[in-house]
């Protein structure tokens, strides 16, 4: 029997969260805004193919990303470890917990049973930290969750060892070393540049601003894929949840975002990033129209070529003052 | 955005936002799910008829149960085939009825696993009576007010108590 104390707090997204959970039990303070600025964690993707049941688009950077860019930005160390056998997962995890080692573990998110079950679906990218073990039942923090919570062992192998795309064969990660000093100006400038040259430059026709553009052109068309009118209209409310409700701190990261923007000009001293965040809450306001207009127009199975057309417009004019913003925003961190 | 504009007060279901705060400085709040305190009675009602019509389709001989839970459960071909791991050729096979009794009992525990279901519920519709009429409880369990059905594990993987309580 193991529990560490773990300021357990809720976060907007599972691994800048996880992430800075562990960075400040190591004794580092970070905030969740500055991890997932830093490690360039905003992003857009428009993803289709029979990898999808439905085409679906990403906000945020790969799974995973926000952990090595914090290590090699900021020179935090980690442990990091796979497992091909469950059992040794498993017996790694309960050691390390003995220890009184609280770890990060990747798991599928359909078997945190914890969580109300319309938000659960089948996503091989949801991190959560274990912070001990109670008998048969792992102390879990979930920044998705309000408070810790005592989480069956059979549920968690499962999450830890379901196959498919991505899957996390146990993976887990835990902070060994935290500098004593940091270069925060340096690692926000990378982040920041980083993550305008991923939304600006990248030469993949949907990815970045591209990406945004082609989720515009391609929504008209999503009645082709849909079963029937629930079923489009369940696709599209999807738009909301995938923008606020899975872990993106609102507006699909566009809030946390301006958040990072006004920590780091406070922390560096650069005017300029003040100004720059409140033009990301702004464009973040217009994502969040679009989450409440899916949600309008999907309730009411408004859903004729005439609504769709006009949600691609307002989607595309979120890339077209991304595109000026992130042009602005690389010019001004050179 | 502002504070006050973004919060919802919805204590079921908490997220944390990123917001403008009264003095001016942005930061996390604490709030409810704007999506699910609004429009969750949509959602289950679009799931409920969704089911209804697969079950339909599964009480005609017309799709393999494997069809079924894939379908509810929003997973591709390719992914399911990826998480059973088998090829996607034999996975379509096994979502026509006709090749459904030919699955061996070791894979159909994989599928279970996965769908996060007792293999016996592939062999069973269960049916509540709920206000007067009738409903298919081979998803989820349906939460009721006066009775209390789970579906207990057993040491033995293929062997599960069905419990149905009188609360």
């Amino acid at each position: 029997m193991s529990e560490i104390t773990f300021n357990h707090k809720m976060a907007a997204h599972c691994e800048s969260g996880s992430v800075t959970a562990l960075l400040n039990h190591a004794g580092l303070e970070i905030s969740e805004p500055m991890v997932f600025g830093i490690s360039s964690g905003i992003f857009f993707g428009y993803l289709k193919g029979p990898r999808f049941a439905f085409p679906v688009f990403i906000v945020r950077s790969k799974p995973g990303q926000i952990r090595k860019n914090i290590s090699k930005r900021l020179g935090v160390k980690y442990h990091t470890a796979s497992f091909k056998n469950p059992q040794k997962g498993e017996d790694e995890l309960d050691r390390l917990l003995e220890q009184n080692i609280p770890v990060a573990v990747q798991v599928d998110f359909y078997y945190m049973n914890y969580i109300l079950s319309h938000e659960r679906v089948h996503i091989n990218a949801h991190f959560i930290n274990i912070v001990g073990k109670k008998g048969t039942k792992y102390i879990v923090s979930d920044s998705y969750f309000p408070k810790l919570v005592e989480f069956d062992r059979e549920s968690l192998m499962k999450g830890r060892f379901a196959e498919g795309s991505m899957a996390p064969k146990g993976f887990m990660f835990y902070p060994t070393y935290v500098p004593e000093n940091i270069d925060y100006e340096k690692a926000i400038r990378t982040g920041i540049k980083k993550a305008s040259y991923y939304m600006l430059k990248l030469p993949i026709p949907f990815l970045g601003i591209k990406g945004i553009r082609k989720f515009a052109d391609s929504v008209v068309e999503w009645p082709k894929y849909a079963r029937d009118i629930e079923h489009l209209s369940h696709e599209i409310m999807k738009i909301n949840v995938l923008l606020e409700d899975q872990g993106t701190g609102g507006a699909g990261f566009r809030f946390i975002y301006a958040t990072f923007l006004r920590e780091a000009s406070e922390m560096i001293g650069h005017s300029g990033l003040l100004e720059m965040s409140k033009r990301m809450m702004e464009i973040g306001d217009g994502w969040r129209e679009i989450s409440l207009f899916t949600a309008k127009i999907g309730k009411n199975r408004d859903l004729g070529q005439d609504r769709l057309k006009e949600l691609g417009n307002i989607i595309r004019k979120r890339a077209d003052v991304e595109e000026v913003f992130f042009r602005d925003l690389q010019n001004i961190i050179k | 955005m502002k504070e006050k504009d973004i919060f919802v007060d919805y204590k079921s279901h908490q997220l944390i936002l990123y917001a403008e705060k009264e003095d001016g400085s942005y930061g996390p709040i604490q709030s409810g799910s704007y999506i699910t305190k609004n429009y969750i009675d949509d959602f289950w009602l679009k799931k409920k008829n969704l089911e209804k019509s697969l079950v339909e389709k599964l009480k005609e001989g017309e799709i393999s149960p494997i069809y079924y839970y894939m379908t509810m459960d929003e997973l591709s071909e390719k992914e399911l085939a990826a998480r059973v791991k088998i090829c996607r050729s034999k996975l379509r096979k096994h979502l026509k009825p006709e090749h459904f009794p030919n699955i061996k009992l070791s894979l159909l525990k994989r599928y279970a696993d996965i769908f996060n279901i007792p293999v016996v519920n592939f062999f069973q519709i269960l049916i509540i009576k709920k206000d007067k009429e009738f409903i298919s409880n081979i998803y989820k369990n349906e939460k009721l007010v006066n009775i209390n059905i789970e579906q207990l594990p057993t040491k033995n993987p293929l062997v599960v108590i069905t419990r149905i309580e009188d609360k």
